[in-house]
C-alpha cells in the first residue's frame, strides 16, 4: 500500500478508493457466500479485519477490474482546485466505517442460492473519455438493462468527504430474490 | 628508527606494493598452521615479558633469549660488512615467508638489523609475515602489540635500494585494507599521526587504538596523560635535536598548524618506538642521517625547530582537526562547512552581496541602459592568480617560487585533494583535484598548507573594494574573479587602467592578479587565460579572430570534458576548426543551446552583459565526505545539524522554500572502501522530495520534513556515504513573513471591516497556513477548519454559478471596481455565471460592497465553524445544509427586492453590521463555541465585546437579529398562505438546522421539535433528533386548526431535507424515513406526514438512483 508521494490529492483519493473498492467487493463476495468461506483468508486493511480471496484468479479478477476503474475515477475529478492532502487519513477513517458496516449489514449477509453468478459492473452517469489507457480497456461498455422490474434500494452507508462522496447501497429486484450490491460514487 | 627516512620514498613504492598484494594472497592456504604456531609463541612471549607465575619458565626463556641474542651478535660482528641499512630494525618472522625466516635472519645479520626468535614487544620493531589468519587480523592488537606487520619483500626491496624504505607500502594488506573504524581513528588525537606524518604509524597505532579503546569516552580519558607524556618526550628530543637542526632555515613554516601537528605526531612516534626500550640515544642517532638527507620533506626540520615553542598550541590544533567523521564529531556538519572550500566559494556570494548591497543593485540599473551590442564596449576580466595559495603565502615571500599547494591534509600518503597549487607547483604537473600523495610523488618537496578562510575573506573583500572603486559595473564571478564593464566609463587606454588596478590589488593584498580585456565577457576571459600568471592581455576586436584561431576548444567557457571529447571525435581541437562547422549541424549535434553557444563562442561572440546576477533557485547543503553512521540515532543527529545549516543559509539569503529534496549517496553493494580517505566512493544517488504548501525556513519544520523524507528511503544508515538537503521553490522571506503575521487568528479578528476583502483571502490562507504548520502536530481543529473552509467555498461557488465545472470566486471576493470596469461582453458573461447577481452586486456601490463581502465572509466563516462543530461526529452531511444556507442567504440578500420588506429588513441589518467578528459570531450558536478548543475560544472571546461574549457563554439563546428575522419570516407565512412554502423554503435553507428549527417556535407542535433539538446539543442531523421528537410527539395534543398547518410544515421540512440529502446521503434519509415509518404506526399525525411525503421521497430516489427506496 505504498502510494506515490507526488500524486495529486485527487489521484491519491482515487487510488485509495480503488483500493477500498477491491476490499469491499471481496467482502461482498465473501458475505454473499458465493464461494465457500475457505476460499478467503483474513487480512487487515485500515485496521479492520477483512477477507481476501485465496484463489489467485479471483483475486486478480477483482483487482484488475477495479484498478481498471482508476483512469475513470481520475477523470471524474472535476475540481482541480482542491489542494490539501489532509483528507488522506480522514478518507481512510470514513472508508473504514463502510467496511465495518458491511459485515453487519443484514441484507448482505443473506446467503444466495447455489449456482449463482456474479460480475462487477460500473455505471457512469456520463462516461468520461479515458484515452487509450491500457487498464481502462478492461471495461467494456454495455447497454444491458439489468432489472426488468422496478428495483429497490437499501442504503448501507453514505459518506461525503472532500474529494469524493461515496454511497453504498444495495439494489435488489424484489424482497426475496437475489440482490445486487451497488456502490455509487461521484466525485466532486 | 627507520621511519624518518621513509618520507621521500614512500609514495614511489606505493605502486609496487599493489602488485605484491596479489602474490601474497596466493599463500593464503598456509594460514592456519601458521596461526597455531604463532599462538604458542605469543603465549610464551607474553609470559616472558611480564611477571608470570611460572617464574622458572620465564627465567628459562630470558636465559634462552639472552643466549640467542648473544649468538646473533657474535654472528653479526663476524660478518664484517658493516652495512647499516637496518640499524635499529629488529624483526620477528611469523610463520612461512618467502624468503624463509632463516634467509631473512641472514639479511638482518648482514645489514645491521636484529632478528628475534621470540616475539617481545620490547625488542621487536617489525613483524614480518606473508599472511595472517582471520582471527589475528580481527584482533590485530593482540597479535602485533601495535607493531607494524610487514611483508618480507620490504626487506628485499630495502636491500635492493640500499636504504631503508618505508614499510608502509609493504604492510600486510590484510591489515592495511582492514580500514579501521573511524571512531577510534578520530577520537584519539595522537593516532592522527598515522595520517599526517611521515613516520607512518598507521598500521601499528590504529589497530591498537581500536581494540583497546573502542569507546570514545575511554579514549578521552586516556588522552591527557598521554599528551603529557608526549610533551615531555618531545621536549627532550627536540632539545637534543635543536643544535643539529639549527642550521635549517625554514622559518616561514613556523606558524603553520600542520607542521606543528607533524611535530607532535612525530615525537609521539619516537616515543612509541623508543621510549619503552629506553633508547633515547638511538633515536638521536637516527635523527642525524635524516637531516642530512636532501630530499626530506620541509616540514620535518621546521617542526624540529619549532616544537619547543609551539607544542602546546599544536596539541590544540591537533585535537580540533581530528574530528572528521559524523561518527565522533557532534558538530560535524558545522565543522565540515567551516573547513569546506566549496562551501566558502558557494557562500561567498552571499557575503559579497551583503557587503556591497548598493553596488550590486546600482549596477542592475546600469544594465537596462546599456546597449548590449555596443561595438566599443570594454570588458575587463580580473582574476587572482592561484588565489587559495597566494593568499596563504602572501606573508611568506620565501615560498614565492617554491611549489606550494593548499589542501586539507599534509599527509604524504593522504587522499586529501589539492585544491589549488601555485605556478611553480603546476610546473611539476600538480593540478587541482589531485590527491596529495600523487602530488607529493610528482614533487616531493611540495609544501602544503591548510585553508585559511579568514584570510580568503579578507583578501576577497579588499579585492572587491578595489574593483568597485574603479568601476560601477562589477559582476562578481567568484571570490577571486570578476568582470568589469568600462564601456560607459569611456576609458582611453584600457591597458593602463588594467595595470593600475592590478597594481593596486597587489599593493593592497600582496597577491597578484591577472587581467584580460576584450570586447565582451568571453574575450575578456580568454584574454585573462593568456595573461596568466600575473599579467594582462588586451584582445582588440581586430585580433579576436587571430587569437581564437589557435585556441583549443576547451579554453572556451562552457566546454567541459564531455563536450570536448565529443568535439575531438569530430576532430575539432581548436576554435578555428570549430568555426568550419555550420551552426545548423552544431545545433543538430549538440542541441539548440549548446550548438548556438559553440557557434558564437568560436567566433568570439558573447551576448551576455556584465552585471546580471542570477537569483539562486535552490539553497542547500551537501555533505559527501566523512559521512558514516552507526545507527539511526547518528543519522538523525546529523540531519538535525544539516537542517540547522540549511536553515541558516536560507535565513542568510532571506528566503524560504517550499520544496525540500533529500539526496542520499548510498554505497554500492560491490563498492570497496573509497580511494579517497573518508570519501563517498562509488555510490548510488537517491533522492526524495516533498513540497509543502507554505514556504518555510523554520528549523523544526525542516527537521520534521527531513525525517519523513529519510523514512522514504528505506535505507540502512550504515550504507549512507553522503547526504544533501536542498530547498527550492524559494520565496522571499520578507513578503511571506508579512503574510504569516496577518494570517494569525488574532490579527484576523482584530482587523476592521475595511480590509474585509483582504481578510477573506487571508482567512483561507490562515487555515492553509496553519494546516501546513501543524501538519505533523495534528491540531485537529485547525485542520478541520482549513478543510471545511475550502469545501464550503467550493460548494458555494458551484451552486451559485449553477455550473459545477467552473468555479468562480464567490461574489464577496469580487472587487466592485474591477467588475465595473470590465468590458461589457465579459461582464455579461460573468453575470451569467453568477446567475445575474452581479448587477445587483455592482449596484450596491462601494460602501455596501464592503459590508456585503463582510457578510459573505461571515457566512463562510459561520459555515466553517458549523462544519467544525460537526466534525467531532465525523459526519460530513451537514455540508449540504451549510451550503444551501449560504446560497439562500446570499440569494436573499442579493435579490432583496423579491421578498419585499421582510427580506429588506434582514438585508439592512446585515449591512449595518460593520464589525466583522461579532456579526459572524452572532449568527452562530453557543454550541459552536463550546466545540471550539479552549485556546481558540479564549482568543475569540477576548475579542468579543463583553456583553456579547456573555450571551454566548450562558445559554443557547437566539440572538436578537435572528429572532427578528425569524419572526418576520413567520409573519409572512401566516399573513399570506400562498407564499408560505416559499418563505419556509427560503428560511429552511437559509439556516442550518438550528435556524430552521427556530421557525417552529410559533407553531406549537413543532416547538417541541425545536426544544428537543436544542436539548440534543445542536446536532444538525435530523436523524439524530427525530427519534426523541417522535417519541415525545404524541404526548402533545394538537388542535385541529393548526394540525393541518403543522403537517404541511413538517412535510415541507422533510422535503427540504430530502432534497438536500438525496444526492449525497441516502443513508441519512433512509434512517429518517424508517423512523418516521415506525412512528406512523403509532401516530396519526406521522402516518399522515409519512403518506404525504413518501411519494415525493420515492420520486426523488428514482430520479437520482433509478429505483425506489426499499422500506422494510
Amino acid at each position: 500500500m505504498q502510494r506515490k508521494e507526488n500524486e495529486t490529492p485527487q489521484g491519491q483519493a482515487a487510488s485509495v478508493l480503488v483500493e477500498f473498492l477491491e476490499v469491499a467487493i471481496t467482502a461482498v463476495v465473501f458475505l454473499k457466500g458465493v464461494y465457500p468461506s475457505g476460499a478467503f483468508e483474513r487480512r487487515r486493511y485500515m485496521n479492520v479485519v477483512v477477507q481476501r480471496a485465496r484463489h489467485p484468479q479471483l483475486r486478480y479478477y477483482i483487482h484488475a477490474t477495479v484498478s481498471g476503474l482508476l483512469p475513470f475515477l481520475q477523470k471524474l475529478t472535476v475540481n482541480q482546485s482542491y489542494g490539501s492532502s489532509v483528507e488522506g487519513v480522514d478518507l481512510q477513517i470514513s472508508l473504514r466505517s463502510f467496511l465495518a458496516k458491511l459485515s453487519v449489514s443484514e441484507s448482505l449477509t443473506k446467503k444466495l442460492p447455489p449456482d449463482c453468478r456474479w460480475e462487477i459492473t460500473g455505471n457512469f452517469q456520463l462516461l468520461p473519455e479515458t484515452g487509450t489507457s491500457k487498464e481502462a480497456n478492461f471495461w467494456i461498455p454495455t447497454d444491458t438493462k439489468q432489472w426488468e422490474q422496478p428495483l429497490f434500494i437499501t442504503p448501507i452507508r453514505s459518506m461525503s468527504s472532500d474529494p469524493l462522496c461515496l454511497q453504498f447501497y444495495i439494489e435488489h429486484p424484489s424482497l426475496s430474490e437475489s440482490s445486487v450490491l451497488r456502490e455509487g460514487n461521484s466525485e466532486l | 628508527m627507520d621511519s624518518r627516512l621513509s618520507n621521500s620514498s614512500s609514495s614511489n613504492h606505493h605502486s609496487n606494493s599493489k602488485k605484491r598484494k596479489k602474490n601474497a594472497t596466493a599463500n593464503n592456504a598456509n594460514q592456519k598452521t601458521l596461526g597455531v604456531a604463532w599462538g604458542s609463541k605469543s603465549l610464551s612471549a607474553s609470559c616472558s615479558s611480564r611477571k608470570s607465575p611460572f617464574s622458572d619458565f620465564s627465567s628459562y626463556m630470558a636465559h634462552k633469549n639472552c643466549k640467542l641474542q648473544n649468538q646473533f651478535d657474535s654472528e653479526a660482528s663476524a660478518s664484517a660488512a658493516r652495512n647499516t641499512i637496518f640499524s635499529g630494525v629488529s624483526i620477528f618472522v611469523d610463520g612461512f615467508t618467502v624468503p624463509s625466516s632463516q634467509e631473512l635472519r641472514g639479511y638482518m645479520l648482514k645489514y645491521g638489523g636484529r632478528f628475534e626468535n621470540y616475539f617481545s614487544r620490547h625488542c621487536v620493531t617489525h613483524i614480518i609475515c606473508s599472511n595472517l589468519p582471520d582471527s589475528k587480523v580481527k584482533n590485530i592488537r593482540a597479535f602485533s602489540a601495535g607493531l607494524p606487520v610487514v611483508k618480507p619483500t620490504w626487506i628485499l626491496d630495502s636491500i635492493a635500494a640500499n636504504r631503508l624504505l618505508s614499510w608502509v607500502p609493504y604492510q600486510l594488506e590484510q591489515v592495511a585494507s582492514n580500514q579501521p573504524k573511524l571512531s577510534a581513528f578520530f577520537t584519539l588525537k595522537s593516532s592522527k599521526m598515522s595520517e599526517d606524518t611521515s613516520t607512518n604509524a598507521l598500521c601499528q597505532v590504529e589497530p591498537d587504538v581500536e581494540d583497546s579503546f573502542p569507546r570514545v569516552g575511554q579514549l578521552k580519558e586516556r588522552h591527557p596523560s598521554e599528551a603529557g607524556e608526549m610533551v615531555e618526550v618531545c621536549r627532550q628530543i627536540s632539545n637534543e635535536s635543536n643544535d643539529i637542526s639549527s642550521k635549517k632555515t625554514d622559518v616561514f613554516m613556523m606558524e603553520e598548524p600542520i607542521s606543528e601537528r607533524v611535530i607532535c605526531d612525530e615525537e609521539k612516534l619516537a616515543e612509541a618506538n623508543s621510549s619503552e626500550t629506553n633508547n633515547e640515544r638511538n633515536t638521536e642517532g637516527e635523527l642525524d642521517p635524516t637531516y642530512q638527507e636532501p630530499s626530506t620533506s620541509v616540514s620535518i626540520p621546521c617542526s624540529d625547530n619549532q616544537n619547543v615553542h609551539q607544542f602546546p598550541s599544536s596539541e590544540a590544533t591537533g585535537s580540533s582537526k581530528q574530528c572528521h567523521s559524523t561518527l565522533t564529531d557532534p558538530n560535524f556538519v558545522e565543522n565540515y562547512f567551516k573547513n569546506s572550500r566549496l562551501h566558502f566559494i558557494g557562500t561567498w556570494r552571499q557575503r559579497y552581496r551583503k557587503r556591497f548591497p548598493t553596488l550590486s543593485t546600482g549596477l542592475n540599473n546600469g544594465i537596462s541602459n546599456s546597449n548590449k551590442s555596443d561595438i566599443n564596449s570594454v570588458i575587463l576580466h580580473v582574476d587572482m592568480d592561484c588565489f587559495f595559495v597566494s593568499v596563504v603565502i602572501r606573508d611568506k615571500p620565501a615560498l614565492l617560487d617554491k611549489p606550494v599547494a593548499v589542501c586539507h591534509s599534509n599527509n604524504s600518503k593522504g587522499t586529501s585533494e589539492i585544491s589549488s597549487a601555485n605556478y611553480p607547483a603546476r610546473s611539476y604537473g600538480i593540478r587541482a583535484g589531485m590527491f596529495v600523495r600523487d602530488a607529493k610523488a610528482l614533487c616531493p618537496h611540495l609544501v602544503t598548507f591548510p585553508y585559511n578562510f579568514e584570510a580568503y575573506e579578507e583578501v576577497a573583500d579588499q579585492f572587491y573594494s578595489i574593483l568597485h572603486r574603479h568601476c560601477n559595473k562589477v559582476q562578481a564571478v567568484s571570490c577571486d574573479e570578476a568582470f568589469l564593464d568600462f564601456t560607459d566609463a569611456m576609458v582611453e587606454d584600457p591597458e593602463l587602467l588594467a595595470s593600475s588596478i592590478r597594481k593596486e590589488i597587489y599593493e593592497t593584498t600582496r597577491c597578484t592578479a591577472s587581467a584580460g580585456i576584450g570586447g565582451n565577457m568571453l574575450m575578456a576571459r580568454i584574454a585573462t587565460r593568456t595573461a596568466k600568471p600575473n599579467g594582462q592581455c588586451y584582445i582588440t576586436p581586430e585580433r579576436v579572430d587571430d587569437h581564437l584561431n589557435q585556441l583549443p576548444v576547451d579554453a572556451l567557457p562552457g566546454i567541459g570534458y564531455v563536450l570536448q571529447e565529443k568535439l575531438k571525435k569530430q576532430s575539432v581541437h581548436t576554435c578555428g576548426q570549430l568555426r568550419m562547422i555550420s551552426k545548423n549541424s552544431l545545433q543538430k549535434e549538440y542541441g539548440m543551446k549548446t550548438g548556438e553557444m559553440l557557434w558564437n563562442y568560436s567566433r568570439g561572440i558573447d551576448y551576455r552583459s556584465v552585471g546580471i546576477i542570477q537569483e539562486c533557485k535552490s539553497i542547500g547543503a551537501d555533505v559527501n565526505w566523512g559521512v558514516r553512521f552507526r545507527d539511526m540515532k547518528d543519522c538523525e543527529h546529523f540531519l538535525i545539524n544539516l537542517c540547522k545549516e540549511v536553515s541558516l543559509r536560507l535565513q542568510c539569503c532571506g528566503v524560504q522554500g517550499r520544496t525540500f529534496t533529500l539526496k542520499i549517496k548510498k554505497r554500492r553493494k560491490d563498492a570497496d572502501e573509497p580511494a579517497k580517505f573518508m570519501g563517498c566512493g562509488d555510490c548510488e544517488n537517491l533522492t526524495h522530495s516533498v513540497t509543502i504548501p507554505l514556504a518555510t525556513e523554520n528549523v523544526e519544520i525542516l527537521q520534521r520534513i527531513v525525517k519523513q523524507l529519510l523514512g522514504c528511503f528505506y535505507i540502512d544508515v550504515k550504507e549512507i556515504r553522503g547526504i544533501g538537503l536542498h530547498v527550492s521553490r524559494l520565496e522571499n522571506a520578507d513578503t511571506s513573513k508579512q503574510g504569516t503575521e496577518k494570517y494569525t487568528l488574532k490579527s484576523w479578528l482584530t482587523s476592521g471591516s475595511a480590509s474585509v476583502k483582504k481578510q477573506k483571502y487571508h482567512m483561507g490562507h490562515n487555515k492553509h497556513n496553519s494546516d501546513c504548520a501543524n501538519c505533523a502536530s495534528s491540531h485537529g481543529c485547525i485542520h478541520s477548519q482549513g478543510s471545511s473552509f475550502q469545501i464550503d467555498n467550493k460548494i458555494l461557488n458551484i451552486h451559485v454559478s449553477g455550473d459545477p465545472i467552473s468555479t468562480p470566486p464567490p461574489l464577496c471576493q469580487l472587487d466592485v471596481e474591477v467588475i465595473r470596469n470590465l468590458p461589457s461582453e465579459v461582464f455579461s458573461e460573468l453575470n451569467e455565471i453568477y446567475g445575474g447577481k452581479l448587477i445587483d452586486f455592482i449596484a450596491k456601490g462601494k460602501g455596501k460592497c464592503e459590508s456585503s463581502s463582510s457578510l459573505g465572509n461571515s457566512l463562510e466563516d459561520d459555515a466553517a465553524i458549523c462544519k467544525e462543530e460537526d466534525l467531532p461526529y465525523s459526519d460530513p452531511i451537514p455540508l449540504n445544509q451549510i451550503f444551501s444556507e449560504n446560497k439562500a442567504m446570499q440569494h436573499e440578500r442579493v435579490l432583496g427586492s423579491g421578498h419585499g420588506s421582510c427580506s429588506q429588513v434582514t438585508h439592512n441589518s446585515n449591512i449595518e453590521r460593520d464589525d466583522l467578528l461579532p456579526s459572524s459570531l452572532s449568527q452562530i450558536d453557543a454550541s459552536v463555541l463550546q466545540q471550539i478548543p479552549e485556546d481558540l475560544k479564549a482568543v475569540i472571546l477576548e475579542h468579543l465585546p463583553a456583553h456579547r461574549a456573555q450571551a454566548f457563554c450562558s445559554t443557547p439563546a437566539i440572538c436578537p437579529g435572528r429572532i427578528n428575522q425569524d419572526s418576520v419570516g413567520v409573519d409572512t407565512s401566516k399573513n399570506c398562505p400562498g407564499t408560505v412554502n416559499h418563505a419556509l423554503n427560503d428560511s429552511l435553507r437559509a439556516g442550518n438546522l438550528p435556524s430552521w428549527m427556530d421557525k417552529f417556535k410559533d407553531s406549537s407542535c413543532l416547538r417541541k421539535l425545536r426544544e428537543i433539538y436544542h436539548r440534543s446539543g445542536f446536532n444538525s442531523q435530523l436523524s439524530s433528533v427525530l427519534p426523541q421528537f417522535l417519541s415525545e410527539f404524541h404526548h402533545l395534543d394538537l388542535t385541529q386548526e393548526i394540525y393541518d398547518e403543522t403537517v404541511n410544515i413538517m412535510c415541507e421540512l422533510l422535503k427540504q431535507y430530502v432534497k438536500v440529502k438525496i444526492e449525497r446521503d441516502i443513508e441519512e434519509i433512509y434512517i429518517c424515513f424508517r423512523l418516521l415509518k415506525r412512528f406512523a404506526v403509532k401516530s396519526q399525525f406521522f402516518s399522515r406526514v409519512y403518506n404525504d411525503i413518501f411519494p415525493f421521497l420515492q420520486a426523488a430516489v428514482d430520479d437520482n438512483y433509478g429505483g425506489s427506496l426499499f422500506m422494510p
